[in-house]
């Protein structure tokens, strides 16, 4: 089960970074941060959870997303 | 491949393999080492933690109890990051503006006294305008379930010393269930949680309160952040409960605040869009 929740913390993480779009990229990173709330739940440290929960898929996803917005895209030549 | 091609292959792929090594010579000294690992810490807590402090919940004591000192530094650390995003918003106005190829026609909250946290308490909360790329949904959803998540941080943030959570966590969560009153609230509604100014002054209050509750135990006779309720014969859980309240409201202002600086900033510049087309 950890080992499971490593290896889609390391797909996730490598698709944030790689990807094109810097929206799917947030949204990705706030999977990151869930998959990683179960694994502290899992790993017996609910505090942690609950704080990575909280402000990696809540509010630092939320923060993005508002930077993303204030910004333009642009067409590929 | 000319050799030049090789280069700037290998050059592209350098930050990933600096990387690699150094998070490699971090993280092989601990998988290699014998050393076993320090007990005397973790047996004290596990013998007398629940006695000396009253928590069930040993992070809790450890983090308003053996290391309350840590805590205050990290609520500063907390308060100049708030204090330093808030100015970057509030310098970024032209900035931002030019971003979206038009001049700022004034914000919706003014930017020095969004700074100097001075918004007048009886001025009207800004209404965040209409985007285009806003949907009903977003509003209803965040609009219901705001309150819940208000109540599931405060919940939290209360039981800290008995279940898992404490002021930080639920701080967190309640900043998240102001974000979303912000972003749901209907005009004219009866939370004014959601106006800049009261959070700011939440803030300060909360902070002030902690570095009160700090002091008070010296004026009891005892050392910096020394628990003087339990000085005056309350059981000494009580005064993590009392850090725990104020350290919630503290981060859930200030978080709150920052979400609700940068909604009105971004919100406003979107809305302005609308307006012209």
């Amino acid at each position: 089960m950890i080992l499971l929740f490593l290896v889609v913390l390391i797909v996730l993480s490598a698709y944030s970074v790689f990807t094109r779009d810097l929206l799917h990229g947030v949204i990705a990173l706030s999977a990151v941060s869930l998959v990683s709330a179960l694994l502290f739940y899992i790993l017996q440290a609910p505090d942690v959870a609950i704080t990575e929960a909280a402000v990696g898929a809540g509010v630092s996803t939320v923060v993005f997303v508002w930077a993303i917005r204030s910004t333009e895209r642009k067409k590929r030549q | 491949m000319t050799p030049r091609r090789v280069f700037s292959a290998l050059w592209s792929i350098l930050p990933l393999v600096i990387s690699l090594v150094a998070v490699g010579a971090i993280l092989i000294p601990i998988f290699l080492e014998s050393t076993p690992w320090p007990v005397e810490a973790r047996n004290h807590l596990e013998d007398q933690g629940v006695a000396e402090s009253g928590a069930q919940n040993l992070v809790s004591a450890v983090y308003l109890g053996y290391r309350a000192f840590d805590t205050l530094g990290e609520t500063i650390v907390l308060l100049v990051a708030v204090s330093g995003t808030i100015g970057i918003i509030a310098r970024a106005k032209g900035a931002l503006a030019k971003g979206f190829d038009r001049e700022d026609k004034g914000s919706p909250v003014p930017a020095v006294a969004l700074a100097a946290g001075t918004t007048s308490l009886s001025a009207p909360p800004p209404r965040l305008r209409r985007a285009k790329t806003r949907t009903d949904l977003l509003e209803v959803v965040t609009g219901k379930l705001g309150p819940v998540v208000l109540v599931f941080g405060f919940y939290v943030m209360l039981y800290g010393h008995l279940s898992p959570g404490g002021g930080f966590q639920g701080g967190v969560v309640i900043a998240s269930g102001i974000v979303f009153l912000a972003l749901g609230g209907k005009e004219g509604a009866s939370t004014r949680l959601t106006e800049a100014g009261v959070l700011a002054r939440l803030e300060a209050m909360a902070f002030f309160f902690l570095v009160l509750a700090a002091f008070l135990g010296m004026f009891m006779g005892s050392g910096f952040f020394t628990n003087f309720l339990a000085g005056v014969g309350l059981p000494s859980v009580g005064f993590i409960i009392l850090l725990n309240i104020i350290i919630g409201l503290k981060v859930g202002a200030g978080i709150g605040f920052m979400g609700i600086a940068m909604l009105s900033r971004v919100e406003g510049a979107k809305g302005e869009e609308v307006n012209h087309d």
